[in-house]
């Protein structure tokens, strides 16, 4: 059974439609790759699934339960984690408290409780930075763990992210661009980190991303929009064959074609 | 552990005060001195943690007063009812000033909030028949305070109030200390820095904001019925936006989302008008130009630099 259904999920803003009647299904465990040129509505779509706009028209359900219109923190709780494509952290925390905040919520005792000290939070708080310092570990961030977050440099701040949606144990991660920015060695790096987490952690994954190395080492299928349209939903080869994805991004191949034959 | 250390250590030697001091004028200023403490540490839970700019503290300050000196009015209610009455009073204003915040942001809420003191101060001058209007009303000494029909403790004299208020303020300090270490806290922090992140990461940022804007009003309104029951009586100049921008200015020239620098903060702006009292009528030009200063050189506040001395 699917993980994830979008069906014919549509966005529009004012007169502009940037998601079109998409469906989108994303089975458990697979590691599905969402691509398409820019503007395509890759972006939305990632934060129509994880509830930071809600549809114009369609529904999403995820595990079972639908989630269309639900606020992006009910969504995080029933287990959806995300990167972003420009760099999100708490400027203000370190690391360390970057990640283990990111349990927080999980670990709610209910306000009156954390206010009287009845739930611990002490203990709740060692528990949550020692797994973030084991998390941290295992991306080689141990080092900077007291570091303000936002001091890194853009390769280690995206390990940040990555440890961040870790750490709770999502059942989807959604990453989008994970690989932006990042030098070719740290590109194998992350492709690396991305199917561990698939083939130890179990972790289903919504890959959004421009490059296609990491797109072909990674998904077991990939759905390409252009225009808010869905083109494309196949296998990684497949989908670099099909001629209107290789017009979407190469543009105009058709009209040199008419233009030869005339 | 060595901040509560030395919290303990000031409460003891405040409690221990007025055995060696015998006069009623240092006692006096003091107790304005807690009072300003309950309303700056408030503020400072829902501006400096959770990151809302709040001109209204005085707002919520009067609301407090007042709902003492209108419930004993129409109910005859003594200090054990008007405390906890003017702090509900207040906390659900706060929930209402609470609501903007949902939508709006900086220099917007800001100017809302404005608007919310603003309004309050009108109804306390304008509707007289409730208010007594600039006259104000009258509220009794809080007298006797008894628990289960046996006395505890006899407030009279100003003396007596001191304590009384040092006890108010420990509480008060006690309760935001514990908010902003508490999970609560935490997330704050994480809505001041970035909302969408927080949401992102599952943080309530609806409830985050409603619980500190309730918290923050709640502990103006304590102040306010400790205010109404020292001075005996309540007017509307007390609750003016002048006291809200006051109460700002303690928490920024103070250190922001520290709970100490709204309590020095609040120390600096009651004491300093005090000992320039030949001044006394430049006292607003003082603190502006005192304003203008620290948001300019000292965002930290006393705080921020004294971490910065520690760190170098």
């Amino acid at each position: 059974m699917s993980l994830l259904v979008c069906e014919g999920v549509t966005r529009r803003f004012g007169g502009l439609v940037a998601v079109d009647a998409v469906d989108l299904a994303v089975g458990e465990g697979e590691i599905v790759g969402l691509i398409g040129p820019n503007g395509s509505g890759k972006s939305t779509m990632v934060n129509l699934v994880t509830g930071v706009l809600p549809p114009s028209a369609g529904r999403i359900r995820f595990a079972g339960r639908d989630v269309t219109g639900m606020p992006s923190w009910r969504v995080a709780r029933l287990g959806i984690a995300r990167t972003f494509q420009m760099l999100r952290l708490f400027k203000s925390m370190s690391v360390r408290e970057n990640v283990a905040l990111a349990l927080h919520p999980k670990l709610d005792g209910g306000l009156l409780g954390s206010a009287l000290g009845l739930a611990r939070p002490a203990a709740a708080d060692r528990d949550a930075r020692a797994r973030a310092d084991a998390l941290l570990d295992l991306f080689g961030l141990a080092a900077l763990a007291d570091r303000p977050a936002t001091a890194l440099s853009i390769g280690q701040q995206r390990m940040v992210e990555l440890a961040r949606g870790m750490i709770v144990e999502p059942r989807l991660f959604v990453l989008d661009e994970p690989a932006a920015g990042l030098s070719p060695p740290n590109v194998e790096k992350l492709i690396e980190l991305i199917r561990a987490m698939r083939d130890r952690h179990g972790i289903t994954i919504l890959l959004v991303e421009h490059v296609m190395k990491v797109v072909h080492a990674l998904c077991d299928r990939v759905v390409v929009l252009d225009y808010g349209v869905k083109i494309a939903d196949d296998d990684p080869d497949a989908v670099a064959r099909d001629p209107r994805v290789v017009e979407a991004y190469i543009g105009g191949a058709r009209k040199a074609d008419d233009a030869g034959a005339g | 552990m060595r901040a509560f250390l030395i919290a303990v250590a000031v409460l003891a030697a405040l409690a221990l005060l007025p055995l060696a001091v015998a006069g009623g004028y240092l006692l006096h200023v003091l107790v304005v001195i807690f009072i300003f403490v309950i309303l700056a540490v408030g503020l400072d839970l829902v501006m400096g943690y959770c990151g809302q700019y709040s001109f209204a503290q005085g707002a919520f300050y009067g609301i407090g007063a007042y709902t003492a000196a209108i419930l004993h009015r129409d109910l005859g209610f003594g200090f054990w009812q008007t405390l906890p009455s003017g702090i509900v009073a207040a906390g659900l204003f706060g929930l209402l000033l609470g609501i903007p915040s949902l939508r709006l942001s900086g220099h917007f809420l800001a100017i809302t909030t404005i608007a919310f003191q603003t309004i309050v101060y009108l109804l306390l001058t304008q509707w007289t028949s409730f208010t007594g209007g600039q006259y104000g009303l009258p509220v009794p000494k809080v007298g006797a305070l008894t628990l289960f029909g046996w006395e505890l403790f006899r407030v009279e004299t100003v003396r007596d109030f001191y304590f009384l208020a040092l006890g108010c303020m420990a509480a008060a300090i006690g309760v935001a200390w514990r908010l902003a270490h508490s999970r609560i806290g935490r997330q704050w922090q994480a809505i001041q820095d970035d909302e969408l992140l927080a949401r992102a990461i599952g943080v309530d940022v609806t409830r985050g904001k409603l619980v500190a804007f309730v918290a923050s009003a709640g502990l103006a309104g304590a102040a306010g019925v400790l205010l109404a029951h020292y001075l005996q009586g309540v007017s509307p100049d007390d609750f003016a936006i002048w006291t809200s921008a006051t109460v700002v200015a303690m928490v920024l020239a103070g250190g922001r989302a520290s709970i100490v620098g709204p309590i020095l903060g609040a120390v600096l702006f009651t004491a300093m008008p005090e000992v320039l009292r030949s001044a006394q009528s430049y006292k607003l030009v003082i603190y502006g130009v005192v304003m203008i200063l620290v948001v300019s050189f000292l965002p930290g506040g006393i705080v921020g630099l004294l971490r910065r001395e520690r760190r170098a």
